[in-house]
């Protein structure tokens, strides 16, 4: 009974999966291309940066790398609360 | 024609360096074959032109996780307790 | 000091300057060549630390890499990110506006649209600052994870 149960649900999921993976497009043809086209033919002069890539992640998507930066500051501050105790039993490299 | 058979080599590889780090009993040799795993994904990013994600592939998967792994195995034993 | 450990200081001290330079490259020149950016630029050169713990003995990593410096660079960086973009708002435009393209000041030539294989480096507005900026919070960030992972372990890692 929980035998089948459990191989129902893995076969929902594949089901749902599958179909997500399907609808994605292969061979490297976007399906809406709008936004595309317009930051490869503007891009470069309303970002000043020959690099489409990092003109879109710096300017277009600024929001974006702030958060991005404030997750990593984040990620470092629980890192060192959780290696500040492991450091306090000797004179170890402490982290303060 | 050269450049799919360099992406089956790489796919292969991929798929037997993340065999090995199920199939290693040893766990340095698991987080070693975990670099090599990053280090051939980094390359197949780099084959489908998206050299962006490639370098921080390289930089942080193979380089700073492994890292990090092999200080954390190397600092604690079997039993998860300190050395 | 024995042999082997003489080999791998020898060989990171060579490896060191190139390591980098290539991440400053990086980082510097995101605006510019397609493998560019401040984040990439900053993983690889945290891989130099790493490669300091492989060569060298925890004493000479506690002596040589400076936790404090680590971390203010971290916390400059995000300053600097945040600072550079709210100094939009100062030149009437939105928050992350970029305010110094087609300036003519630092960062400030105008781009034309189309090939221009070299590039110049003096073009791109705040884009490169968010790079430097992004850059050394990535290194710091990295850095410290780093050391404070090698701070956990007890006795020494030789």
């Amino acid at each position: 009974m929980k035998n089948t149960f459990q191989i129902g649900i893995l076969v929902v999921c594949a089901a749902a999966f599958l179909m997500a993976g399907l609808n994605l497009s292969f061979g490297g043809a976007p399906a809406y291309t709008d936004m595309d086209d317009y930051m490869l033919a503007h891009g470069q002069e309303e970002t000043g940066s020959n690099n489409i890539v990092t003109g879109v992640v710096f300017d277009y998507r600024g929001f974006d790398t702030l958060g991005e930066a404030t997750v990593l500051f984040t990620v470092v501050l629980g890192a060192g609360l959780v290696f500040r105790r492991l450091g306090k039993k000797e004179d170890e490299y402490e982290y303060e | 024609m050269i450049e799919l058979i360099v992406h089956i080599l790489l796919l292969a590889g991929l798929v037997i360096s993340a065999c090995m780090v199920w199939y290693m009993d040893d766990l340095i040799s698991a987080a070693i074959a975990f670099g090599a795993f990053s280090f051939l994904l980094s390359l197949e990013f780099l084959m489908l032109q998206a050299p962006d994600v490639a370098i921080a592939e390289a930089g942080i998967g193979a380089g700073l996780t492994t890292a990090i792994f092999v200080i954390a195995i190397r600092g604690t034993d079997k039993d998860g307790g300190c050395v | 000091m024995n042999m082997s450990s003489l080999v791998r200081s020898g060989g990171a001290n060579i490896m060191m300057p190139f390591i980098l330079v290539y991440g400053f490259y990086i980082v510097v020149h995101g605006h510019l060549t397609p493998p560019g950016g401040g984040f990439q630029g900053g993983a690889v050169i945290a891989t130099a630390v790493v490669l300091l713990m492989v060569a060298y003995s925890r004493a000479e990593v506690r002596a040589s890499v400076s936790k404090n410096v680590l971390k203010n660079s971290e916390t400059l960086g995000l300053l600097l990110f945040i600072g550079t973009a709210l100094l939009a708002l100062t030149a009437g435009l939105a928050f992350f506006g970029n305010w110094l393209l087609d300036a003519g000041t630092l960062f400030g030539t105008p781009v034309a649209f189309g090939i221009n294989p070299p590039g110049d480096i003096n073009t791109g507005g705040i884009i490169p600052v968010l790079n430097i900026a992004v850059g050394i919070e990535v290194l710091g960030a990295m850095g410290i994870l780093l050391l404070a992972m090698l701070g956990g372990m007890k006795g020494d890692a030789e």
